[in-house]
C-alpha cells in the first residue's frame, strides 16, 4: 500500500512516456560533436582486454558491408539521425573500453542465456563478447575468495567508470536470507548495494531485475523486489523482458559509450528507443487484428492463416516493447511470428497480470485482497444477479404489500 | 381533486440524458467485443473488406467523445443551470441528509412512509445520479488512457498536444488502478459491470415510483413534467 501511495505522490512529477523521435538540426549537431570528442578520449585509453573487435567479426565470418548495416541499423533503433552511423561502428569497436560487473541473483540465468546460445554468433553478441566483463557470477572460472577478490579488484580498479548489469530479483523476506552469495553469505540485498555504491550506472535486465519478475509473481514466498526499489540514488535503466533483448542491451551499453549519458527513459525507467512503442503497433498480424480475423483455438484454419492471436490471450496491445521490429536473434524471429501470443513480458507484474495466455476478460484475477479469482464477467454478472434478485424481492413485495397512494385509490 | 404540472427536466437535460441511454448501450455493445471479441468474420471476405474490430474500436470512440461532451455540459450545468442546480441537494446539510434519508425509508417500507416533498429534484436521486456521472468520468479517464496507448509517436492527426494532453490527465490511473497497464484494463471493464448495475436500477426504482407514487414520474425524462397533486385547490 506505502509503494502505492508512493506511485500516485510520482505521478504529477514523472514525465510521460512520449517520445521524441525528432528534436532538430540544433540538438543532434551538438550532440555529434560531443559524441566525437568522447569517443576521442576513450580511443586514448588503454583497452581493458585484449579482444579486437576487427578480429572477431573476420573470425565469425561477418564483412565490413554487414558490420555497416548492423551499425546502421543500429542508430535507427537508438532514434538517431542517419550521420551518427559511423560513429556507431567506431563505438562497437571501443566496447573493449566500457568495464561491466554482471550481477546474478534470484532468477533463471536466461538473460546470459540470451547472449550465450545463439547458435552462431551475430554482432550484437559478438559486441556483448568483447565489452570487459570483468565479473560475471555465472561465466566466470574464479569461484569462492578467488571470485571476491576478483570482485573488489575489478571495482577499485574501475571505480566510478563500470556499469554494474543485475540480472535476477532481489528476494527482502526474511532479513534476504533466501539468496546469499560467495563465501561470507552476503545477502543479495547487500551484495547489490555494495556493487552498486561505485558504479557509473546500473542497468536492469530482464523482468526479475526490473520488476521482480516471475520470483515476484503471487503469493511472492520470498518477497521479492527488483532493482529500482532497492537503489535509488544511482542512474537506473530497466531492460525487461523474458529475456531481454540482446539489441537492447547493445543499444544502451552503445548509448552510454558513445553519448556517456543513459539513454532517454520512459517513467518505468525503460529507454524510450526500446519501450516506446507496443509490440501491436508494429504487429505483423495486426491487420488481422482490425478486420477481427482471430484464432479461435490452436491449430485452426486461422492459426494456419497466422490470423490475430487476440483471442488466445495475445497481449500485445498492452506490452510496450520492440520485439515485433528487433526481433530476437538477429531478427530470426519472436513469439507472434512462431504463432503464439505475446505474455506482455516486458511489462509490470506480467506473470500474475499478462500471462494466462486467455483475453483478460477470460481471465482469473485476484480480488484486491488477494483472494478470490474469479473472472471480471464472472464477478459482474454475480454482482448483476444479486442486483436482480434485489429488485425481484423488492418489486414482489412493493406488489404485495405496497402502499399505493390515496389518490389512485379515490373509489374506496 | 386536481392535479398540477411540475416542469421537471428541461429540453436540453432530457435530449443529454438520451444521448447519454443510447451511447451507454452502444459503448456496452462495442467495448464487450474490444474486450473479447464474441462474434467472429466470415473467413470467405478479404480482410480488406471487414475492419470489423477497428470499426468497434471506432464507434466505441466515437461514443466516448459524445460522452465527453455530455459529462462537460452536464458538470457545467450542476452548478450554473438556470432552472435547477443539482450541487445545492448534494451539500451536505441538515435538510438535505433528512430528505435523503426519508426518501430511502420511502423506498425500503415499500411505500407506506412517504414523508417528504415528491415535487421536486429529492436529495437521494440527485445523489445516485451524481454518483453515476462520477463512474463515467472514471470510464473516460482509464478509456482515454488505454486510448493514447496507440499513440507513442506523440503525435496524432489532430497534433502533439493531444496525446500530451491525455498523458497529462490520464496517467494517475495506472498507479491508482495497481501499477500496471493491465489493472487499468481490468478497471475500465470492472466499472462497465458497475454501470450496468446502475443502470437496471435506476430504471426499477423510476418505474416503481411511477406505479406508486402515482405521479407520472416516468414522463419527466420524455415529456420534461410530473404531475402531483395540488392541495391549494382543496
Amino acid at each position: 500500500m506505502s509503494d502505492r501511495v508512493e506511485a500516485v505522490k510520482k505521478l504529477f512529477t514523472s514525465k510521460s512516456s512520449r517520445i521524441e523521435t525528432n528534436k532538430g538540426d540544433t540538438y543532434y549537431q551538438e550532440l555529434f560533436v560531443r559524441c566525437e570528442a568522447r569517443l576521442n578520449e576513450l580511443r586514448a585509453n588503454t583497452p581493458a582486454n585484449r579482444l579486437d573487435f576487427s578480429d572477431l567479426l573476420e573470425e565469425n565470418g561477418i564483412d565490413r558491408r554487414e558490420f555497416m548495416k548492423w551499425a546502421s541499423a543500429t542508430t535507427a533503433m537508438l532514434m538517431l539521425p542517419p550521420m551518427f552511423t559511423p560513429l556507431v561502428a567506431d563505438a562497437a569497436v571501443m566496447m573493449n573500453r566500457a568495464p561491466v560487473i554482471w550481477l546474478e541473483l534470484q532468477d533463471c540465468a536466461g538473460n546470459s542465456e540470451a547472449l550465450l546460445r545463439a547458435d552462431g554468433p551475430k554482432i550484437d553478441e559478438i559486441v556483448l563478447d568483447i565489452i570487459s566483463l570483468e565479473y560475471h557470477e555465472t561465466l566466470q572460472a574464479a569461484s569462492g575468495h578467488q571470485a571476491e577478490k576478483q570482485l573488489e579488484e575489478a571495482m577499485e580498479h574501475f571505480k566510478g567508470q563500470y556499469l554494474l548489469f543485475v540480472e535476477g530479483a532481489i528476494p527482502m523476506g526474511m532479513d534476504g536470507q533466501y539468496g546469499t552469495i560467495g563465501a561470507s553469505g552476503e545477502t543479495f540485498h547487500d551484495h547489490l548495494v555494495r556493487c552498486a555504491a561505485n558504479a557509473a550506472a546500473v542497468v536492469a535486465v530482464g523482468s526479475c531485475a526490473t520488476f521482480g519478475g516471475i520470483p515476484a509473481a503471487s503469493p511472492n514466498p520470498t518477497g521479492a523486489v527488483g532493482v529500482m526499489d532497492v537503489i535509488k540514488n544511482k542512474p537506473l535503466i530497466n531492460i525487461p523482458a523474458c529475456p531481454a533483448n540482446p539489441a537492447n542491451m547493445v543499444g544502451v551499453i552503445l548509448h552510454y559509450l558513445l553519448t556517456g549519458q543513459v539513454p532517454e527513459l520512459d517513467s518505468l525507467l525503460r529507454p524510450k528507443f526500446a519501450f516506446g512503442y507496443r509490440i501491436h503497433d508494429n504487429c505483423e498480424r495486426r491487420a488481422h487484428f482490425d478486420a477481427g480475423e482471430y484464432v479461435e483455438e490452436w491449430g485452426d484454419t486461422g492459426a494456419q492463416n497466422n490470423f490475430c492471436l487476440y483471442k488466445m490471450g495475445c497481449k500485445g496491445p498492452m506490452t510496450f516493447n520492440n520485439c515485433s521490429i528487433v526481433r530476437y536473434n538477429e531478427a530470426v524471429n519472436w513469439p507472434i511470428g512462431v504463432g503464439r501470443g505475446c505474455i506482455g513480458c516486458s511489462e509490470p507484474d506480467f506473470w500474475d497480470k499478462y500471462a494466462y495466455e486467455r483475453p483478460m476478460a477470460n481471465a482469473k484475477i485476484k480480488a484486491p485482497t488477494g483472494g478470490v479469482e474469479k473472472t471480471v464477467d464472472e464477478f459482474g454478472l454475480g454482482m448483476l444477479t444479486a442486483a436482480g434478485i434485489g429488485i425481484a424481492i423488492h418489486a414482489a413485495a412493493s406488489a404485495v404489500a405496497g402502499k399505493r397512494e390515496k389518490s389512485g385509490e379515490s373509489h374506496e | 381533486m386536481s392535479y398540477k404540472q411540475v416542469k421537471r427536466m428541461t429540453p436540453a437535460m432530457r435530449i443529454i440524458h438520451w444521448v447519454n441511454a443510447i451511447c451507454m448501450v452502444g459503448a456496452v455493445i462495442t467495448g464487450l467485443y474490444i474486450g473479447h471479441p464474441y462474434y467472429q468474420t466470415f473467413m470467405a471476405d478479404g480482410a480488406v473488406d471487414k475492419y470489423v474490430m477497428a470499426w468497434n474500436r471506432y464507434g466505441h470512440f466515437i461514443i466516448a467523445i459524445i460522452f465527453d461532451v455530455t459529462s462537460v455540459l452536464i458538470a457545467y450545468l450542476y452548478f450554473f443551470s438556470r432552472f435547477e442546480k443539482p450541487y445545492k441537494k448534494l451539500i451536505p446539510n441538515a435538510k438535505n441528509i433528512t430528505e435523503f434519508k426519508a426518501v430511502l425509508i420511502n423506498l425500503l417500507t415499500l411505500n407506506r412512509k412517504k414523508e417528504f416533498d415528491s415535487s421536486h429534484a429529492d436529495s437521494f436521486n440527485t445523489v445516485y445520479f451524481t454518483v453515476f456521472h462520477l463512474l463515467l468520468v472514471w470510464m473516460l479517464f482509464t478509456g482515454l488512457q488505454l486510448y493514447v496507448h496507440g499513440l507513442g509517436s506523440g503525435i496524432s492527426s489532430i497534433g502533439s498536444w493531444w496525446p500530451w494532453m491525455l498523458h497529462l490527465v490520464t496517467d494517475w490511473t495506472i498507479p491508482v488502478t495497481g501499477g500496471s497497464l493491465m489493472d487499468v484494463r481490468i478497471a475500465h471493464h470492472m466499472s462497465m459491470w458497475f454501470i450496468v448495475c446502475w443502470v437496471v436500477f435506476h430504471i426499477y426504482y423510476q418505474v416503481w415510483r411511477t406505479i406508486f407514487w402515482k405521479e407520472a414520474d416516468i414522463a419527466i425524462v420524455i415529456g420534461g413534467s410530473k404531475f402531483v397533486k395540488d392541495d391549494t385547490e382543496k
